[in-house]
């Protein structure tokens, strides 16, 4: 499937709507300000995954898109695991940067990207006046790359592309970096498209 | 306290020799690496006698009949690696096979697949097909891998777990 331009920004304009919500809610749990990038909608070939997932151990927190629109796709909080660490860290009140991440990072971690994944989904869906929400997460602390890669598996069947939508969100005072993205099923995809039509062009 | 920024450039990571891509296949004497397999799967064949081979980064485990990408889905991307090897002078009893791969991370999460041992036996299967022998395999489990090929260093293959292990074969 291809999207124009004008889709593409109509989608990095809903990530906007989304990622500004988890992006309170983060500022919110970290007391923290938080830096958000201008969010981007990209078509990427699958081949081409690795160019914006290595294989550096991070954190991944991935969930189901569930309500309305069904299979609704993924959305997918990435955090680097220095990131994850030092997130953790914050919020466990620790400050020892020389651990693996633990059970009691996994937790805190899936409590994180459910708080800001149901920000994320709950904005976006009320702008296209839909029910979404997020699925129980599950996680993976692994390479970037190979978790990534297995959820576009489970949506890329008949697609060489996918539409890479992410926001950064940076904690300068916690050097914390991380990545929402959402990875919509081709049909979501369609219906997204369409209402957001609707709502940018509504008729007279 | 939200302030926007400019989005950082994603960090490519520093690879050895050629990246085989999801769905990608090369095939030749120079090293080829693919990083980060979850259930995908790298799938190897290597011409023992004239020391190259060809590698593909397999994703599903049926095409259906979809020919656009071979190297996406298992049984495509054996097929398409056999011939080309066969095509390009090597004797089919010279030719051995090397997977690694197809792990599964997320267990316990509704709507998974199970797509990564799915895609290795779909491989073994074909492989059996062309009578390709497997010689070596490090596949399954719950962690990712990357995979360096050395064709011209006896098809040696390294592959590095996110556990922090290294495997030789």
């Amino acid at each position: 499937m291809q999207l124009t331009d004008k889709q593409l920004d109509a989608m990095a304009e809903l990530g906007n709507i989304g990622a500004s919500h988890a992006a309170t809610s983060l500022s919110t749990m970290l007391m923290s300000q938080i830096d958000m990038t201008v969010p981007e909608a990209i078509m990427v070939d699958i081949a081409e995954i690795s160019n914006y997932f290595g294989d550096e151990i991070s954190a991944l927190v991935v969930f189901e898109i569930q309500g309305e629109l069904h299979p609704g796709g993924y959305v997918v909080l990435h955090l680097p695991k220095e990131s994850a660490i030092r997130l953790t860290n914050t919020m466990l009140g620790s400050t020892d940067m020389e651990r693996e991440l633990n059970e009691m990072d996994e937790s805190a971690l899936l409590e994180v990207g459910n708080i800001m994944v149901s920000q994320f989904l709950d904005a976006t869906a009320t702008l296209l006046g839909i029910v979404m929400l997020p699925s129980p997460p599950a996680i993976a602390i692994d390479m970037a790359h190979a978790a990534f890669s297995s959820i576009v598996a489970q949506i890329a069947v008949d697609i060489d592309e996918i539409i890479l939508f992410r926001t950064e969100l940076k904690s300068g005072m916690h050097d914390i970096q991380s990545t929402i993205v959402m990875l919509p099923d081709t049909n979501t995809l369609d219906n997204i498209l369409k209402l957001l039509d609707e709502v940018l062009n509504p008729q007279l | 306290m939200i302030r926007v920024t400019a989005m950082t450039e994603p960090r490519k990571p520093e690879m050895k020799g050629q990246n085989v891509g999801i769905g990608e296949y090369f095939t030749g004497d120079f090293v080829m690496t693919s990083i980060g397999l979850g259930s995908c799967v790298a799938l190897i064949l290597h011409d023992r006698k004239w020391k190259k081979g060809a590698v593909a980064h397999v994703m599903l485990p049926e095409s259906n009949g979809k020919m656009e990408r071979p190297g996406k889905f298992a049984d495509t991307a054996v097929t398409v690696l056999y011939e080309e090897l066969i095509s390009g002078g090597s004797n089919k009893r010279d030719i051995v096979a090397k997977i690694a791969g197809g792990s599964s991370m997320f267990k316990h999460f509704k709507g998974n697949l199970d797509i990564g041992s799915r895609n290795v036996t779909a491989i073994k299967e074909a492989l059996e097909k062309y009578h390709i022998p497997l010689v070596e395999e490090d596949t399954g489990g719950t962690v990712g891998r990357s995979i360096i090929y050395y064709p011209e260093d006896d098809g040696k293959v390294i592959v590095r777990k996110a556990d922090g292990k290294c495997i030789e074969f």
